[in-house]
């Protein structure tokens, strides 16, 4: 029984988990994990499972509902009944017909590709919504950032505060931000 | 086989809710609560308060415990923390430190 259980770890259908998982082995979610997984395994999301952080293994396969970025350091599968916000980024990843992505896709995040004309294939699906959805805030960020800098000099001079050199060194708290980023990125996608 | 099993080198931090029984080999940190059985196994590390139905512990337990039926803590198993259920049972060569209740 000790062995059967310490192959897989399963997220039962009926569990729900609020906080970070973490470990070097398999994972199986079946149920709904509402913080970040980070593993060195295989992660599983099954049909019905669901997370509402970023995902971190091996190698991903997902038939259920993620919100939040898809890392691998081999390969994402996302199936059939897979539906995903956030960004996707692996050596190699496969979108099925009947998956639904919303994100950025990157094939190259993790060194190359080991079938290029495979991944680029997997890759061409979600490719014209993200061109669109990145090429179009594009502009407007550079015409503030051209205003900005007589106003940034303004202040710079003006206040000379610690306080706020302070506060972007300060490490974000683990999961909530986590959840409140994957929102604000899906209220952003949603706006463009 | 259990529904969730939190296997040997899984570390879940935060709090798992579920329905069906639990079995844990790994670690867990946070809080424990299922509808069923939970089953903490040699080796495991749990620093949690854990409810259910009831409780077999043959690994490393911190935190309090109720059960709706029985704790059962196995011979080599360490619990630091207060038990509460209707039926305990602890074995020769278990070690335990704090109250049991059993709520006669």
């Amino acid at each position: 029984m000790a062995s059967q259980a310490s192959n897989l770890s399963v997220i039962g259908r009926t569990a729900r988990v609020r906080g970070r998982v973490t470990g070097a082995v398999d994972l199986e979610v079946q149920g709904y994990v509402e913080g970040e997984i980070s593993v060195g395994g295989d992660v599983t999301v099954d049909a019905g499972g669901m997370v509402g952080a970023s995902v971190h293994g091996r190698r991903l396969v997902v038939r259920g509902a993620v919100k939040g970025d898809l890392t691998a350091d081999e390969a994402i599968l996302l199936e059939d009944g897979a539906r995903v916000v956030g960004d996707v980024r692996a050596p190699r990843v496969a979108i099925a017909p009947g998956a639904l992505v919303r994100g950025f896709v990157d094939t190259g995040a993790n060194g190359e590709a080991v079938r290029p004309g495979r991944a680029q294939a997997a890759a061409a699906r979600p490719a014209p919504a993200t061109l669109k959805a990145v090429a179009a805030p594009v502009p407007a960020p550079q015409a503030k950032a051209a205003a900005k800098p007589v106003v940034a000099s303004h202040l710079a001079g003006a206040a000379p505060s610690p306080s706020k050199e302070a506060t972007p060194r300060r490490p974000p708290p683990p999961v909530v931000p986590a959840l409140k980023k994957a929102k604000g990125q899906i209220a952003k996608k949603k706006e463009r | 086989m259990a529904s969730t099993v939190i296997g040997a080198g899984i570390t879940i931090e935060g709090e798992v809710t579920t329905d069906e029984d639990v079995v844990v080999a790994g670690t867990l940190r946070g809080k424990l609560t299922a509808k069923e059985g939970v089953t903490i196994e040699h080796g495991a590390t749990v620093e949690a308060d854990v409810a259910g139905a009831s409780l077999v512990v043959a690994g490393s337990l911190t935190g309090n415990v109720t059960a709706a039926e029985r704790v059962d803590l196995q011979q080599g198993s360490r619990v630091i923390g207060n038990v509460k259920a209707a039926r305990v049972t602890i074995a020769d060569g278990a070690q335990f430190k704090g109250n049991v209740d059993m709520d006669v």
